[in-house]
């Protein structure tokens, strides 16, 4: 049996989803890659399950929103995300880091699991919030010896795809069945994250 | 034989290859380059037209009186500093005055020159491979703003900006790494 293409597209794009979490089911936040340079810092944000769904929760909650938020947020997430990066090099606490990176995958996965659509500024400065908890760990876990700039671009820019991938998850609510799906993304990063909060508060 | 020149990654190809295999090894110049591209094709088509004449010469003369200094300049902090400031000015997607980019690439081209010139000085070769990261940007320069040059689609608009963004982070990062493990 042969489905339709719209639904076999969906079925490709549900697949490309799946396999971008499947190999990661650990702490983003727990080791540090030996060495460094650019393929340490590109590995980095793609392995850890409690990054990759906030990133890919930040593309789709950006998809449902609409314009502006779907660039506004991709542009300033890894701004404010490379603030906190320097200030978790730089040694400034925050508490808390890894229960807010788990509330921001519960938080985003249930906004677009709602569809709740808040002011933009507002979205944009919930996603800021968040962002300052990742890029602290991130940041914390820089390695030493390794050439930093190579790893940060390539850090920010496995960040950025994985963005886009949760815009081009988030623009299958235009097809038939689309809306549900994405809506389903959105629970299953919300279990995630709370999965991830239930870790952080043990 | 050929002498590997400090600061360079030898090719094997000798210095020339060497300075034209430095700036995608020694990304903070990239970026540089890539950062005031975006800031000048976001500008208008007159600056971005002219971009790829003037960063290769500014680079030739600052980078031809960096070797001329005694010791290596170590600005590592500022031309990062700086770095980030370019990008956030691309990522903003605010149109600066448009008299006002092309000296401010220069200037920043020809601060980033003088570190490498000064950073190639007194070594043989140093010249041929100055030349060779200069033709690298020549080339990065015009094909880079022959491409993203205006008008743009709002895709393309939206996709300078995340460029700027993703410049700005990585600055960012690089400068707590800095500060964080002083050279």
């Amino acid at each position: 049996m042969s489905l339709p293409l719209r639904g076999r597209q969906l079925l490709l794009v549900a697949g490309a989803a799946a396999l971008a979490l499947a190999p990661a089911a650990a702490w983003a936040h727990a080791d540090a890659h030996p060495g460094g340079g650019f393929v340490a810092g590109f590995l980095h944000p793609i392995g850890g399950l409690d990054h990759v769904v906030a990133m890919v929760a930040v593309g789709l909650w950006g998809a449902v929103l609409g314009p502006p938020a779907i660039w506004v947020l991709p542009v300033a997430f890894p701004l404010v995300m490379a603030f906190g990066g320097l200030l978790g090099l730089l040694g400034v606490p925050i508490p808390g880091v890894e229960i807010g990176i788990a509330i921001s995958g519960l938080v985003m996965g249930l906004m677009v699991l709602c569809e709740l659509r808040p002011p933009p500024w507002l979205a944009a400065l919930m996603v800021c919030a968040f962002a300052v908890f990742h890029g602290h760990a991130h940041g914390a876990e820089l390695p030493a010896g390794s050439n930093a700039l190579l790893y940060s671009l390539a850090f920010v820019i496995a960040t950025g795809l994985l963005h886009l991938l949760g815009i081009a998850l988030g623009e299958t609510r235009r097809w038939p069945g689309g809306r549900r799906f994405v809506q389903g993304s959105g629970g299953v990063v919300a279990l995630v994250g709370l999965w991830f909060l239930e870790q952080a508060l043990r | 034989m050929i002498i590997p020149l400090a600061h360079l990654t030898a090719t094997g190809f000798g210095p020339w290859a060497d300075g034209l295999a430095r700036l995608v090894l020694e990304p903070t110049e990239l970026l540089l380059v890539i950062g005031l591209v975006l800031l000048g094709v976001q500008t208008n088509r007159a600056v971005s037209d002219r971009l790829p004449v003037l960063l290769p010469l500014v680079w030739l003369l600052g980078g031809l009186i960096g070797m001329q200094l005694a010791s290596p300049l170590h600005w590592a902090v500022v031309r990062t500093a700086l770095l980030a400031a370019v990008g956030l000015l691309a990522a903003l997607g605010l149109r600066l005055w448009p008299p006002l980019v092309l000296p401010l690439a220069a200037g920043l081209a020809g601060l980033f020159a003088l570190v490498a010139g000064s950073a190639l000085g007194g070594h043989a070769g140093a010249l041929a491979a100055l030349l060779g990261e200069l033709i690298a940007i020549a080339v990065l320069t015009t094909l880079l703003a022959r491409a993203l040059a205006p008008p743009h689609a709002r895709w393309l608009a939206i996709g300078l900006r995340v460029g700027g963004s993703w410049i700005t982070a990585a600055a960012l990062l690089m400068l707590g790494w800095l500060l964080r493990h002083p050279q």
